[in-house]
């Protein structure tokens, strides 16, 4: 057991000495993923502000007026234009001008001084179908926060489904998220998709360049074993990874204001599994390419493709055909980005979360003894 | 000076190893004796490498079986690698670390403990000539340095056997020398060494040497052994017109074979009569002055006209 542990330790202070000799690549694992959160926050968002927006007021009245005043003192709609007729709303939305239209029918004032429930027409540009789920969703917040009583209509002009539409619920997730900041909803996500980028990575060429160095051999005339080996490698760069948890939660909280609702505990040990993993995946990989630029390349595909896309962080899995939503399970971010998000933004717990704690760390081990495993067979040769 | 009588720090019977179609390692038997200098002589390509890397546990052959001081290499490796200490053929020390690093790294893995590296790795240092080159990094060591470095590497958990693998390819002559003088210090101290090399001179510091061909031993023995099945006595024309002059000697009768060696001629003479005479003879038949003095059998001119002879000898002409 002692011999264990000098073994590893020797391992892991090696790892540490290769690091400060290499500035590019600490620089690398440590700016990389500020730069990386800082370019996807303000780059991939959701948001829609400012939406052009045409008013077609039947109504004239006083009611209707503020009614319309609600919607262009929010962020999300600009009244551009006011319009006599639908017909106008027509020649807007062929010509760019506005991708939302408000109308209101005539009596309006009248149906809610009488108790009764208003009609409003919103019409929304649909051949932008993300932008219109999001206004739809902004507007019928708006209509909630402006009037219980009132219902909309809703209509979409271009070939968007109408099926859903009469329920005025707001989208489940704005319950977290009421001012539909996607800013906030993504950084936990993103935290992942960082992590895994820079783990995987990193770990991947690291076995590569044991064989390529020969110091392979001379590591296989020693009694160490290689499970011995693969945990003295994962320890220095779960540090790492896990500075970088710290300045990916610290900057999205004082950057981004994303709120921390639940244990941070339960984060941290989430993070430390996903680190585990990732790293893992990343020894997988290194134990089977043949070459450092096999590894890289395999490792950038198996950290981002599916932590970007099979993790829940661009897409709801609800939303992506079935077979992929297995393929999913495969990879470790998916796990990642519900306990981010849980802790983040619904104050979950170990209580809520800890199936997904759990696949984790099954994952992590398996991936781990499977590199070890597969590298020494590829050593044998 | 040799210790060859002492339990067998090596024995290997019908060993076999191919990479896909290539045949690297074609049935070896070997034997090497405790405290010997065991030279494995061969050209690239013959298995040196291959064979080394079997007995050091790094490579599993594919059948035949190797023990290493009574303990087999496929299936004892625990008992094995601690006892000895293998040098590959190419650099393999991690460049980015220091001198002392790297001994440090290598020598804890290998379960040197703590007291027993502070004091053996600077006394390994000063006996390479490395003392004051510990802090150095080792991508920008020499290349001799760098061989030293690995040699003391393997050094560090006092091995008994030593396998070193073409340590001396591609250094410098004076640093050759300087690392066969410290390989004669271990044998001194009792240390077997077996080292490949493609250098036929180094053969002859050898206690023991194994010829390597195509993946077979075709000679094997003590440097006096193999140099006694060559014939004759060697002679070396000196002359202004060396071609011509190995042309002349060449269908002599007497001569059993003649090469170039720079702007010598060497020829080797087996016939019970002095062969100053025709040699001279032969000389001035084709206008060339010379003059023909005896020297001694070296291992260059044994390989020559052993790796001549297998035409002439049914029993080793397998391929």
């Amino acid at each position: 057991m002692n011999a264990t542990f000098s073994r590893v330790g020797a391992i892991v202070i090696k790892e540490f000495k290769h690091l400060t000799r290499d500035p590019r690549t600490l620089a690398a694992v440590v700016i990389l993923p500020v730069i990386q959160l800082l370019l996807f926050a303000f780059a991939i968002s959701f948001n829609v502000d400012n939406v052009p927006t045409i008013v077609v007021d039947y109504d004239q009245t006083q009611t209707s007026r503020d009614y319309v005043r609600a919607y262009d003192g929010s962020t999300f709609f600009k009244v551009v234009s006011h319009g006599a007729s639908n017909s106008e709303v027509d020649a807007a939305f062929d010509s760019n001008t506005a991708s939302v239209a408000i109308i209101i029918p005539a009596g309006f004032e009248r149906t809610i001084n009488t108790g009764g429930q208003a009609q409003v027409g919103v019409l929304i540009d649909g051949s932008e179908p993300n932008s219109a789920k999001i206004a739809k969703a902004y507007s019928v917040a708006l209509n909630q926060v402006y009037n219980q009583s009132m219902t909309a209509q809703w209509a979409d002009s271009q070939g968007l489904d109408i099926s859903g539409i009469g329920g005025l619920q707001p989208r489940l997730r704005t319950w977290y998220n009421p001012e539909q900041n996607s800013t906030i909803f993504l950084i936990p996500g993103l935290m992942a998709v960082i992590i895994a980028i820079v783990t995987v990575q990193q770990t991947a060429v690291t076995l590569v360049r044991e064989r390529t160095l020969g110091t392979e051999e001379q590591l296989r005339v020693s009694p160490m074993r290689r499970v011995e080996l693969m945990i003295g490698k994962l320890l220095p760069w779960t540090l790492i990874a896990f500075i970088d948890v710290a300045l990916i939660v610290f900057l999205g909280m004082a950057l981004f204001q994303v709120p921390l609702r639940g244990d941070p505990v339960v984060l941290a040990l989430g993070a430390v599994l996903f680190v585990f993993a990732s790293l893992g995946m990343g020894l997988l990989i290194s134990a089977v390419a043949p070459s450092a630029e096999t590894a890289n390349i395999v490792a950038l595909m198996v950290a981002f493709l599916p932590s970007f896309l099979l993790s829940g962080f661009a897409f709801p899995l609800s939303q992506i055909p079935v077979v992929l939503q297995g393929v999913s399970y495969l990879f470790p971010a998916r796990f990642m980005v519900t306990i981010s998000r849980g802790v983040f933004l619904k104050g979950s717990g170990l209580g809520e979360l800890w199936p997904e704690l759990l696949a984790l760390a099954i994952y992590a081990t398996v991936v781990v003894l499977v590199a070890a495993k597969l590298y020494g067979r590829k050593a044998s040769r | 000076m040799t210790n060859s009588t002492g339990p067998a720090a090596i024995s290997a019977t019908g060993l076999h190893k191919s990479f896909g179609a290539t045949i690297a390692i074609d049935g070896i038997d070997l034997e090497v004796g405790t405290g010997a200098v065991f030279g494995l002589l061969g050209p690239d390509g013959a298995g040196k490498s291959t064979l080394i890397r079997m007995l050091a546990t790094v490579l599993a052959p594919d059948s035949g079986t190797a023990t290493v001081f009574g303990h087999s290499v496929n299936t004892e490796r625990a008992a094995v690698t601690p006892r000895i200490g293998y040098m590959s053929q190419r650099f393999s020390m991690y460049p980015d670390l220091s001198v002392n690093e790297n001994l440090e790294f290598f020598a804890t893995i290998r379960g040197v403990p703590r007291a027993v590296r502070r004091r053996r790795a600077p006394e390994l240092l000063a006996s390479m000539g490395l003392a004051e080159f510990g802090d150095r990094q080792a991508q920008h060591l020499s290349g001799g340095m760098k061989q030293k470095l690995m040699l003391a590497s393997t050094l560090m958990h006092s091995p008994d056997l030593l396998l070193l693998d073409e340590p001396t390819t591609g250094v410098d002559p004076v640093s050759r020398r300087e690392f066969w003088r410290i390989l004669a210090g271990l044998h001194r101290e009792g240390t077997t060494v077996v080292v490949a090399t493609p250098y036929m001179d180094e053969a002859e510091r050898c206690t023991h040497i194994a010829f390597l061909d195509r993946g077979q031993i075709t000679q094997s023995g003590t440097p006096e052994q193999i140099k006694a099945q060559v014939p004759g006595r060697l002679l070396e024309v000196i002359c202004d017109q060396p071609r011509v002059a190995l042309a002349a000697v060449n269908g002599l009768v007497g001569v059993e074979s003649a090469h170039l060696l720079g702007d010598l001629v060497r020829v080797l003479w087996n016939a019970p009569t002095d062969a100053s005479e025709p040699i001279r003879a032969a000389l001035n038949a084709a206008g060339v002055s010379g003059e023909v003095r005896a020297t001694s059998i070296d291992m260059e001119t044994v390989f020559a006209y052993l790796a001549e002879r297998p035409a002439s000898q049914p029993v080793e002409a397998k391929s």
